[in-house]
């Protein structure tokens, strides 16, 4: 409470804090002041003790009338804010959190909270926003909190296609929390590639889905429980072999379990079902340039890039085949693409720095492996792209 | 039976006890103004008017946010016109204002469920089930339906057979409850909705023997169990089902479907469970004892698997690492009234009697909680 009126006290006034009883200084510096301010006090203790004994909605209305005297009182929208969470009561919530956020200069769990209420309310675009906020002010809140804004977070970029770095969030939730049906079902989603989320997936589906999850599940857990991840697997196996993105997944399994000969195997089932799925095929082409087969790989990647031109992943991919082919101008031209589709792909720009050096394009390698160490120090979903822009732009400098 | 749910509930509700409240003092113009909207609200609530109804109470509403009446009436309409989105909107500030309207609960579980925002649907559904729901007996049976289904598919498979059966032991009728049944009773965390087509007949079957069991017919229970297992040999859980029914009987045939059960899903903590269970039974733990630490180490949160390492330990006179065991199950488990005696015994036998008297303390403490 006092932090609020702290907040709220111009910022003349404070030395005199230290000195004098900032209640005091309030009663002496202006009567109707002191009038509103002992009314505000007296409610916003009023509303402390009634969220304290659990009664809700005489919380919520005792801050709301405290917040109408003080509008600068922070606390009191953080406080507000969590009670109308718990209530369920998101567009009030995060009305409440967004003035918090303006209130404070440490907005980094409200964030978190905004971009919950707006996933509940099913503003997605601004809730991934605000989780990427949330991000790059350090993933600041209480335990509970950052479990489920990391699990929404998730499941948003799941659903925005970025199921890779939705999986690094889903394993960190599983290693820090153990097992749930919950993170089975989001890691199902993801390693299924499939832009949905729990609630919108059509319920026959929801077999394969667990099976999947849980499979990837039990792989992700520290440490790595292959047995039971093979078994969910097997089962998957059994029921839905000819399914998308089954032999995708399987491949994607047996490779994590270093087993490399069964990945290929698995990948190529997938192609022989889904002759246009693009993620089997960059694998293909990975594990082709791997074995040094590079004009299978070529024809892989190239499929890739003419199935999926906007993919910064195809035209990388096509890029390090033909690196590898030392056909460096054609590289450097796909990798160049790659970069301008992602800017904020950090090992884009380690390839590419390595096509220019062999082009003798010195400056522009160097530029190049700079920006991939800035970037590789921000990898992943942590910051937003503008600020990995931003990094990178420094780093250029 | 959800679709029944919509109707029942809505019907039920309107016929529901009206909420009353002192109202709030108001300006004098607003009080007039509310007046004719609440009342022109009701009247188009009754002529079965029920979009035009909708309006009116949110007008009304505008007027008084706190008015219970219409935030009642306004919620079923809504969820009686499937509008389950706006429905949960205003059952949430219903219950904000009024945490212990069961019925408010109830409609505001079953509209999450229709959302499918499962897990608050779960927790308001089980409030509704804690605050009661007066005489609305047609209501409370969806809501256990409701529930039970909801903790099979968050894998709660024994709290949501135990609820099942108690339905069926309380004279539902079984027919709508056999595929639930069955769903857990095979460990498959999906709503029915969620029944692969081909898996149906499956399920089914597994319900019928269990509910057959349940009810004593254990020649029936016994044949659909085999069937099962015939027809679907290779599908987990199966051979677990016709083994725990065979153990009573016929101990040696129920060992081996557990362990073909372990044959088709290796990572089967129950078959394990059930396994070492009867090799202690059968006073041979050096078989027990490897099957009881495979299923902590499967699952070290489960309780059952602690105890039944504790019981193996004690029965291969390692009293330290067995009381080790059943105090981690008991820590788990507080409520098991088994883990106590238990305890109670291993004590005992190791000269611990302030530790013993305390279980005993505690088994009757419990013993008579259970029989409240």
């Amino acid at each position: 409470m006092w932090g609020g009126l702290v907040e709220a006290t111009p910022c003349i006034f404070l030395p005199m804090v230290a000195a004098v009883s900032f209640l005091a200084l309030l009663l002496t510096a202006n009567p109707t002041t002191a009038q509103a301010s002992r009314t505000f006090d007296q409610i916003a203790h009023e509303a402390d003790a009634a969220r304290a004994s659990d009664q809700g909605q005489r919380a919520v209305d005792l801050y709301q009338e405290g917040l109408k005297l003080r509008p600068s009182w922070s606390e009191g929208w953080w406080d507000l804010g969590s009670l109308l969470y718990d209530q369920d009561r998101f567009s009030e919530a995060q009305a409440a959190f967004r003035h918090f956020a303006a209130n404070t200069r440490k907005p980094g769990p409200a964030y978190a909270f905004l971009g919950l209420c707006e996933y509940e309310t099913r503003d997605y675009e601004q809730a991934l926003r605000h989780f990427r906020l949330w991000a790059s002010n350090g993933w600041t809140g209480t335990p509970e909190l950052t479990d489920v804004a990391l699990f929404h977070f998730a499941l948003l970029l799941t659903r925005d296609g970025r199921f890779i770095e939705a999986l690094y969030l889903l394993t960190t939730e599983v290693q820090r929390r153990g097992r749930s049906p919950a993170l089975a079902e989001a890691m199902g989603l993801a390693s299924l590639r499939m832009k949905n989320l729990p609630e919108e997936y059509p319920a026959k589906m929801r077999e394969l889905i667990w099976l999947v999850g849980n499979s990837a599940l039990y792989a992700a857990l520290p440490p790595n429980d292959f047995a039971r991840a093979d078994e969910f697997a097997n089962r998957l196996l059994a029921h839905y072999d000819q399914t998308a993105n089954v032999h995708y997944y399987a491949g994607t399994l047996r490779g994590f379990e270093g087993k490399k000969e069964d990945a290929e195997k698995e990948f190529r089932l997938e192609l022989d079902i889904s002759q246009q799925n693009v993620a089997a095929m960059l694998e293909l082409a990975r594990i082709d340039l791997e074995a040094d087969h590079l004009p299978e790989a070529e024809d892989l990647a190239r499929r890739s890039v003419d199935l999926e031109s906007k993919n910064p992943e195809t035209h990388h991919v096509l890029g390090r085949v033909l690196l590898a082919s030392n056909r460096t101008e054609e590289s450097a031209k796909e990798l160049e693409t790659a970069k301008r589709l992602a800017p904020d792909g950090a090992t884009i720009r380690s390839h590419l720095a390595m096509a220019y050096f062999r082009l003798g394009r010195k400056t522009e390698a160097q530029a190049e492996m700079a920006a991939f160490s800035e970037l590789k120090a921000k990898e992943g979903v942590f910051v937003p792209p503008a600020e990995k822009m931003k990094a990178m732009k420094q780093a250029a400098r | 039976m959800i679709r029944l749910a919509t109707s029942l509930l809505f019907v039920a509700l309107s016929a529901a006890a009206q909420v009353k409240q002192p109202e709030q003092t108001s300006l004098p113009n607003a009080q007039s103004g509310f007046a004719q909207v609440s009342q022109a609200a009701d009247s188009a609530r009754d002529a079965g008017r029920s979009e035009e109804a909708i309006q009116l109470y949110k007008r009304a509403l505008g007027f008084r946010p706190k008015w219970k009446d219409g935030l009642w009436s306004l919620s079923s309409l809504l969820y009686g016109q499937n509008h389950y989105a706006d429905a949960r909107e205003s059952l949430r500030r219903l219950v904000a204002i009024d945490p212990e309207l069961g019925l408010a609960w109830a409609m505001l579980g079953m509209s999450e469920f229709e959302l499918r925002d499962y897990a608050r649907a779960l927790d308001h559904l089980r409030r509704a089930m804690a605050e009661g729901m007066g005489d609305q007996k047609d209501i409370a049976e969806l809501v256990f339906y409701y529930v039970a289904v909801l903790e099979n598919r968050f894998e709660l498979f024994d709290d949501s057979t135990s609820l099942l059966i108690a339905m069926v032991k309380s004279g539902q009728d079984s027919k709508p409850l056999v595929e639930p049944i069955g769903l857990a009773a095979l460990r498959l965390p999906f709503l029915p909705a969620e029944i692969p087509a081909d898996r149906h007949e499956m399920i089914r079957q597994a319900g019928e023997a269990t509910l057959a069991l349940e009810a004593q017919r254990r020649d029936e229970a016994g044949k659909l169990f085999l069937g099962l297992t015939e027809r679907y040999p290779n599908e987990p859980g199966v051979h677990f089902l016709y083994g725990a029914f065979l153990l009573d009987e016929n101990p040696e045939a129920g060992i081996q479907e557990m362990k073909k059960e372990l044959q088709v899903s290796p990572s089967n903590v129950s078959a394990r469970l059930r396994l070492a269970e009867e090799y202690t039974k059968q006073q041979n733990p050096d078989s027990a004892l490897p099957l009881a630490q495979e299923a902590v180490k499967l699952d070290p949160k489960r309780s059952s698997a602690h105890m039944m390492l504790g019981e193996v330990l004690i029965a291969k006179e390692d009293s330290l690492g067995g009381i080790r065991e059943l105090e981690t199950a008991r820590e788990q488990a507080p409520q098991t009234v088994r883990i106590h005696w238990d305890l109670l015994r291993a004590y005992t036998a190791a000269g611990r009697s302030e530790e013993a008297r305390r279980e005993k303390e505690e088994i009757e403490k419990l013993s008579s909680a259970r029989n409240q």
